[in-house]
């Protein structure tokens, strides 16, 4: 097969929620998604629209959903828990608006927390974490805790954790949402680096400025994406 | 566990250290108190079943029957019903007895070890088989003298306890040994008595007794000879020197007691077991006092068990953000599992073994304390306390059961954490 590698097929997915009295909220409605190796897509919506339930739902995160989901050539419905949760631990990583890092615990320890689960029994995992820490131009601050950091560091240590296992694909709910304007101008533009070196990318965001980094964009909307 | 999960465990616990610390500490007051009361309740038991009440296990103590049975001359111990009795299955050997049946009396006056002592006492004499008393014979052969001889005579360990622990300190009297009494002689006249009218037509058979040891299986309240001296003094007396008194089965193994028992009841004689189920009472008093302190020990541990439980809920709840991060990048259900149930088996571990800990010292010292307090008194032990290897093992096991009790569920909580849920936002 010729042509760019395929990282995400996602086809015909539908996720609906049970909404109390009226019924069913259906979120996705038959939503289907190709991204390509070295793809940097955004995604755009409305608040509501499903944009975190998209991603959710390509990460291994959700489950509940109707439809297709490849990623890196796995297929992800059906998968129990335990094949799932290495999939998030091996094959992807999530960055979210509010970085949860783990507090009173150093950056190098928090970049490690996917170690922690990880069947893989490799040597060397602080050099990677440092490596990791490094990337993302933190490496002088691997022994402070999220406390004594910026709301900007704290989201690139958000990012070393989610490069740790050298994902092939970064999944990014809104990571600018809670920077000031500078800081989320640099997010940006580290993503727009990491995505040069080759790293598939797919953020969700309301930010022009995400959406003019991205190679593509896409819109969600009635469910669909287009 | 694989062993990744550490560096999460002991973090999670340095993170919230009081509450870590005071279920731990729960838990060891739960073991502790276990530990301290059976290992109480061993020492005591073995008090009372080696020193108190010395019973010999494989031995059955076979009297005749109140009632003669006429014609058979059932009831009696004569020669031919000890070897049936002998004949018995699971037997090994008998042991003969026969009580001098005479009254007997010995009045001292003279140096008692460095003391004058000058004192009457009416006493028991038992004759036994030599080889009942063989391994605690320490001077001499156990065997009758014939008249004019001292007659060789053992002492009763328990009845050496209480007299150095209660009766020689009251009367300023030396502390004896089984070592000093060797040897030792003292005037016995048989057909005397103080408290019981003799026969008129008896006349008193003045005779010497010699200290040749000290044994458990020594008569309590007299002294234990010889058995052909015995059967020599009756006749000399006239009495029965023909049947005897008692008889000591010794079964093969202590297994085969209760058939021997009901052999010989079978056989329309009793079995004197009043040692037996004096030791057994008081065995069942310890018994049930260590099982009812044990008890109380247990419901700690369930308390700290429940304490445990709500620390651990509180804990997974306010981590709830964390586990889901944790799902996010990788963490499965099981793992989330194994990792708070792995922190509640650590303060369990920590908390047996701090627990046990404190019940040996706690011993140590209350022995300690004994030893320089209590007076002496009559088989005042050294120890108050056994602790077999197992019950150490068990307060450990006891602080780690009871911790992963307690946080099972909070465990299974958050191994259900929704990370869609708790990461939003
Ligand atoms: N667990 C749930 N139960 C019921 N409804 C839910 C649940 N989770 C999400 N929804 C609903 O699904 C819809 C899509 O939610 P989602 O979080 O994917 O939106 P979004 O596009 O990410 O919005 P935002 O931009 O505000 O983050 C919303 O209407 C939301 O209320
Ligand atoms: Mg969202």
């Amino acid at each position: 097969m010729s042509g760019p590698e395929r990282v995400i097929e996602a086809r015909h997915l539908v996720r609906a929620y049970d909404d109390g009295a009226r019924g069913q909220l259906t979120v996705l409605d038959d939503a289907s998604l190709e991204v390509n190796a070295g793809e940097f897509v955004a995604i755009v919506g409305r608040s509501g629209s499903g944009k975190s339930t998209l991603l959710h739902v390509l990460g291994g995160l959700d489950t509940g959903y109707r439809g297709q989901v490849t990623v890196a050539g796995l297929r992800l419905d059906g998968l129990d828990d335990a094949a799932l949760s290495r999939f998030r631990n091996e094959t992807v990583g999530f960055v979210f608006q509010s970085f949860h890092l783990l507090s009173g615990v150093s950056a190098l320890e928090n970049v490690l927390l996917p170690a922690r689960f990880s069947a893989r029994r490799v040597g060397g995992l602080e050099g990677q974490a440092r490596q990791a820490l490094e990337r993302v131009g933190l490496a002088a601050h691997a022994a402070r805790s999220p406390g004594r950091l910026s709301g900007g560091e704290r989201q690139r240590v958000a990012i070393a954790r989610a490069l740790f296992s050298s994902p092939r694909v970064l999944l990014c709910d809104e990571p600018t949402g809670n920077l000031d304007t500078a800081t989320a101008d640099e997010v940006v533009a580290l993503f727009k680096a990491l995505n040069q070196q080759g790293l598939t990318i797919v953020a969700v965001t309301h930010e022009d400025r995400l959406r003019a980094a991205a190679s593509r964009v896409l819109t969600l909307t009635g469910g669909k994406l287009s | 566990m694989s062993g990744a999960l550490w560096p999460l465990v002991k973090l999670s616990l340095a993170r919230d250290r009081r509450t870590a610390v005071s279920s731990a500490f729960g838990l060891a007051v739960g073991v502790a108190a276990l530990v301290f009361f059976v290992s109480l309740g061993l020492g005591v038991g073995r008090i009372v079943r080696e020193k108190i009440f010395p019973v010999d296990t494989s031995l059955v103590e076979v009297v005749p029957a109140q009632l003669s049975f006429g014609l058979l001359g059932g009831g009696a111990l004569d020669e031919a019903t000890v070897a049936r009795l002998e004949a018995l299955p699971g037997v090994e050997r008998a042991f003969k007895k026969m009580n001098v049946r005479a009254p007997a009396v010995t009045i001292y006056r003279g140096d008692f070890f460095g003391r004058p002592l000058h004192m009457g006492l009416e006493i028991l004499a038992v004759g036994v088989e030599p080889d009942f008393v063989k391994g605690d014979v320490m001077l001499g052969e156990f065997v009758d003298p014939g008249p004019d001889k001292p007659i060789p005579a053992i002492a009763s360990t328990r009845l050496l306890e209480i007299y150095n622990k209660s009766f020689a300190p009251q009367r300023s009297l030396p502390q004896l040994s089984a070592q000093l009494l060797a040897g030792f002689i003292f005037p016995i006249d048989f057909n005397r008595s103080f408290v019981t009218s003799t026969p008129p037509n008896a006349s008193a058979i003045p005779a010497q007794g010699q200290l040749v040891g000290v044994s458990d299986r020594g008569l309590l309240a007299g002294i234990t000879i010889p058995l052909e001296t015995a059967k020599r003094l009756n006749a000399a007396a006239n009495l029965d020197a023909k049947t005897f008194t008692a008889l000591s089965l010794k079964a093969v193994d202590p297994s085969q007691v209760p058939a021997i028992v009901a052999a010989v009841k079978g056989m329309g004689l009793r079995v004197d077991d009043q040692d037996r189920r004096m030791a057994e009472n008081a065995g069942a008093a310890v018994a049930i006092s260590t099982s009812s302190l044990a008890l109380l020990s247990v419901l700690i541990c369930l308390l700290a068990a429940f304490n445990i439980a709500h620390a651990f809920s509180a804990s997974v709840r306010a981590r709830e953000k964390e586990l889901g991060v944790m799902r996010a990048v990788g963490a499965s259900r099981a793992q989330l599992f194994r990792l708070v149930l792995a922190e509640a088996l650590l303060l369990g571990l920590v908390g047996g073994v701090v627990g046990t800990t404190l019940a040996v010292l706690g011993g140590a010292g209350l022995d300690a304390a004994a030893a320089r307090l209590l007076p002496e008194f009559p088989f005042k032990p050294e120890t108050w306390f056994e602790r077999p290897a197992w019950l150490l093992a068990f307060g450990v096991l006891l602080g780690v059961a009871a911790a992963a009790a307690g946080a099972f569920l909070p465990a299974r909580r958050a191994s259900r954490t929704d990370p869609v849920r708790v990461l939003a936002g």
